[in-house]
């Protein structure tokens, strides 16, 4: 029961992050805070991959994951297309993996 | 509701598909890590369908044996910050919308069916159902994994192994190439990777995320003005 209660809190948490800036921010937000935004989606993408690329645990590491996202890399910018994307980096883990590179 | 709507919501769930792999694979992954955490199956789906935040959950499946509640719910609220953001940048395309439905869409808004939102949104063809289809979608996505995760729980060995962990970045990557469209958004792409990359190295925790992604952003404000374009 006591795990519910945490599960709850985490909810509202994370619901108070999501929700707080669509309702604060006024529907005319100054046009430089728009700009800047516009660019906010790439760049947090871009924060979430990086390090899950080259530092799974915490400490740079240019292995098998780096290759495969940097295949992966190459396949999107082809395709643009995210299952392309998956299989292609997944085939070059597999492979070098297979390789014992 | 007419017809037109209900298709866009349609649409959203249909286009979710294309990034669950990457959900699916981190769904299987904590399902496993939650019963070696000692979850039951039923504790771990309840998470995820309570909570909804994947790296959230990942994060306090490690600590959750040496702390309290407090400290559990106050990390849960920095590893999401970054949904600050996420939020702050969609307010321009809900203009006009109810508030019942601002408030609903951010319930499930996730990284992915933001992503696929905005993307839409910015081709001019996004609407809030869409939106809704996407964030239901990634939702269904999520909580389903999870659940079989736990439930299969001892049979998958170590997803690392096989790579599976790489389908969320991978997945992420897909994602992001529909965003960018000209040399400003690769800057702020790569700016923003490498920050991220410094601070996951230098700091600990996951608020670097946030960080990077303010600054990256703003490298791509300032690419505008240098070259003095609008």
């Amino acid at each position: 029961m006591e795990k519910f209660v945490i599960f709850l809190g985490m909810a509202l948490a994370t619901y108070l992050t999501r929700y707080t800036m669509i309702a604060a921010l006024r529907q005319e937000t100054p046009a430089l805070l728009q700009r800047w935004l516009r660019y906010v989606p790439v760049a947090l993408l871009a924060a979430l991959i990086v390090p899950a690329a080259l530092a799974p645990q915490g400490c740079l590491e240019i292995g098998l994951r780096a290759w495969a996202v940097l295949a992966g890399s190459l396949v999107a910018w082809r395709t643009r297309n995210v299952l392309w994307t998956i299989l292609g980096g997944l085939a070059v883990f597999w492979l070098f993996r297979i390789l014992g590179v | 509701m007419n017809v037109w709507r209900d298709k866009d919501f349609k649409q959203g769930i249909l286009a979710s598909a294309a990034p669950s792999p990457g959900v699916v694979a981190f769904g299987l992954l904590y399902g496993v890590m939650a019963r070696k955490m000692g979850f039951s199956p039923w504790e771990a789906w309840a998470m995820s369908l309570i909570v909804h935040a994947g790296s959230a959950q990942f994060t306090i499946l490690s600590m959750w044996a040496t702390v309290g509640a407090l400290p559990i719910i106050l990390t849960t609220l920095v590893v999401n910050l970054r949904h600050l953001l996420m939020g702050a940048s969609v307010v321009p395309y809900l203009r006009g919308l109810h508030p019942f439905w601002k408030a609903f869409l951010a319930l499930w808004m996730s990284d992915e069916s933001y992503a696929l939102a905005i993307a839409k949104y910015r081709q001019g063809r996004g609407s809030h159902w869409y939106f809704l289809g996407a964030n239901v979608g990634i939702y269904l996505a999520w909580s389903t994994s999870g659940l079989l995760g736990a439930l299969l729980g001892a049979a998958i060995p170590d997803p690392g192994r096989y790579g599976l962990d790489l389908v969320f970045p991978l997945g992420f990557l897909g994602l992001l190439t529909a965003l960018l469209q000209d040399r400003t958004g690769t800057a702020v792409a790569l700016a923003a990777g490498g920050l991220a990359l410094l601070g996951a190295l230098l700091l600990p925790g996951q608020g670097t995320v946030v960080v990077a992604g303010m600054l990256g952003s703003g490298v791509g404000l300032l690419l505008e003005q240098v070259m003095g374009r609008k």
